[in-house]
């Protein structure tokens, strides 16, 4: 998923507090991705409710939510609205290897596979419309802003950073970059002990930071040659010229003009390619959204994951009580550069 | 370039404690007129101002103006092991270590590089209406009593009166204190702020020896608490950003 460009931009690794009372526009679906791949029992399947609905995305949406919220962090939830039309390959593609995960992951645990089991389970994961919506619902009793997107959630995510509504885009993924957001925090939701896959081994994971006006002075080039590069490698719009990987494209993009002139040159063939490139130079983005911290719902969150989603009452509780003292300190405490 | 600057251990300690309180990393300034620095908490919410005078030192001699990265944590633990009244010598030839004399030890320490640190806070230009002159003890009273009861403190000018208060889910404190409980107060304008008490608690401490403690105030502002220190030949002040009440 996304542009694979971890081979030439750097990160630096930050603390949480470099975020205290900034606000971060997390790309949505990204988010519940890595909840449903990475939140599972031991033999891969999701958490679920008595009724056999998957839970995984609930808990980790409320409970790392929860987790930035205390560290004074301002999340803002950015859905993907509408794919573009050239995003369908790679989407008819994603739903044709989650079939074949979840085919070989029923296999694995028949021939009592474990380890590949939940690696196939974790690759299988899927996001439904009905789970999307439940989240949505989730955030706003919860006081977290959810933006819903034209389009692409990355794009709507980097403007609203380029307009200085939020500070930063957090996603696991590179477009936002192309997007042209100035900065892209990554692992966000997912830092701390973390099991490798494959291995019985545990790693740490870090917060960290790319900028996006460090790295392409660093490289010496502009955004659009960024995007020229991750089009040679591949983007979500088109599959990418074969054997080039990030170190290489870069090295293409630098020697000649521009794509077009490499495309004729090389005798490339990029289907669509102005059409992807202003995909990301331009895309549909909205100024149509409000950033409203703070309007908790106890009782509904009770309802929906006590009494729907058999979610722990204590813990639930415990956690709506931080949520509240949290959302206050963020709805409350200023900062010396507003004075 | 080179520094030498010799100073009262228990002097010493307070300085690197008052900053230390919100910082963990320094640039420090060393100049003809002695040496300052100003950091604020990653946060930037609250942000500590600090100089003390060449003269605040027992013998201080440089050669050419220079800055310094300072490591508190492992200052303050090299300090641990002085008592008040042991004098800490400190030298530096080319600001990349420092050497640290203190009970007897001699510490070589290596500094850190200053463009490494955290850039120098713009210092927010404030006018504030309400001035007030107490005793350092007085404050770290009342925030020690807020602190039992809530998570801020309420501060409030009302001509010449200041009130100190806390409130809590269920409990509240107050302390009025009347123009004879002040050193001075004089407010052009009638103030109201509040404030965080996990900043103010450590802010407290520092300024609790000090006998004059001088606070501005306004309404939903950043108050200012400035105090003397090193026998009033350095000064700290402190500014912390208001807890803006909603709704």
């Amino acid at each position: 998923m996304g542009v694979e460009l971890s081979g030439i931009l750097d990160k630096k690794e930050i603390q949480f507090n470099l975020l205290y009372d900034k606000e971060i526009a997390i790309d949505a679906y990204n988010s519940l991705y890595q909840f449903l791949s990475i939140i599972r029992q031991p033999n891969g399947k999701p958490l679920q409710d008595s009724d056999g609905n998957t839970t995984s995305h609930l808990s980790g949406l409320f409970y790392r939510t929860i987790n930035l919220i205390e560290k004074g962090i301002k999340p803002i939830y950015v859905f993907d609205g509408e794919p573009p039309s050239l995003k369908k390959e790679t989407i008819k593609e994603r739903r044709k290897n989650r079939e074949e995960s979840r085919k070989e992951w029923k296999k694995a645990i028949k021939e009592g596979k474990k380890e590949k089991a939940f690696k196939k389970a974790t690759m299988s994961s899927k996001l439904t419309k009905e789970m999307v919506e439940e989240s949505k619902d989730l955030l706003d009793h919860m006081g977290v802003p959810v933006v819903n997107a034209p389009s692409e959630g990355e794009a709507q995510a980097a403007h609203m950073v380029k307009k200085g509504d939020a500070w930063s885009v957090g996603s696991q993924d590179f477009d936002s970059l192309l997007f042209g957001s100035p900065y892209l925090i990554k692992n966000l939701t997912i830092t701390g002990k973390r099991k490798l896959p494959n291995k019985d081994e545990y790693i740490k994971i870090n917060l960290e930071e790319i900028s996006l006006k460090e790295n392409l002075e660093r490289l010496g080039i502009s955004r659009e040659d960024l995007i020229d590069i991750a089009i040679l490698i591949g983007t979500d719009y088109n599959e990418g010229i074969k054997g080039i990987g990030p170190k290489k494209a870069l090295n293409i993009i630098k020697k000649h003009e521009d794509i077009f002139s490499v495309v004729e040159n090389e005798e490339y063939e990029i289907e669509g390619l102005k059409e992807i490139r202003e995909l990301f130079l331009s895309p549909k983005v909205t100024d149509e959204y409000k950033l409203k911290w703070g309007e908790l719902n106890k009782s509904k969150i009770k309802q929906f994951l006590c009494n729907r989603r058999d979610f722990s009452e204590d813990r639930v509780k415990k956690a709506s009580d931080r949520l509240d003292s949290g959302l206050d300190e963020i709805k409350s405490q200023s900062t010396l550069d507003s004075f | 370039m080179s520094f030498e600057g010799k100073i009262k251990a228990g002097d010493f300690k307070k300085v690197i404690d008052s900053v230390s309180r919100l910082v963990d990393e320094i640039k420090l300034q060393i100049t003809e007129d002695g040496v300052q620095t100003k950091a604020s908490d990653p946060a930037n919410v609250a942000m500590v101002i600090l100089s003390i005078n060449k003269e605040g030192f027992d013998s201080f001699s440089l050669d050419e103006e220079m800055e310094i990265g300072l490591d508190l944590d492992k200052l303050e633990d090299i300090l641990g092991v002085a008592s008040s009244s042991d004098f800490v010598e400190l030298s530096t030839e080319d600001g990349s270590t420092l050497d640290v004399e203190v009970g007897g030890f001699e510490y070589n320490l290596s500094l850190l590089d200053p463009s490494t640190i955290q850039e120098q806070p713009e210092i927010p230009n404030l006018d504030l209406p309400s001035k007030i002159i107490m005793e350092g003890k007085t404050l770290k009273k009342a925030v020690k009593a807020a602190e039992k009861v809530s998570d801020y403190l309420i501060l409030v000018t009302q001509g010449k009166k200041l009130t100190i208060k806390a409130e809590g889910d269920s409990d509240s404190v107050k302390l009025d204190l009347e123009e004879e409980d002040l050193i001075e107060i004089e407010s052009e304008k009638d103030s109201r702020s509040l404030f965080s008490l996990d900043y103010l608690s450590d802010m407290s401490k520092s300024l609790s020896s000090a006998d004059r403690v001088e606070m501005e105030l306004g309404s939903d502002y950043p108050i200012k608490l400035k105090f003397p220190i090193v026998n009033e030949e350095g000064k700290v002040e402190y500014m912390l950003a208001p807890r803006i009440e909603s709704e």
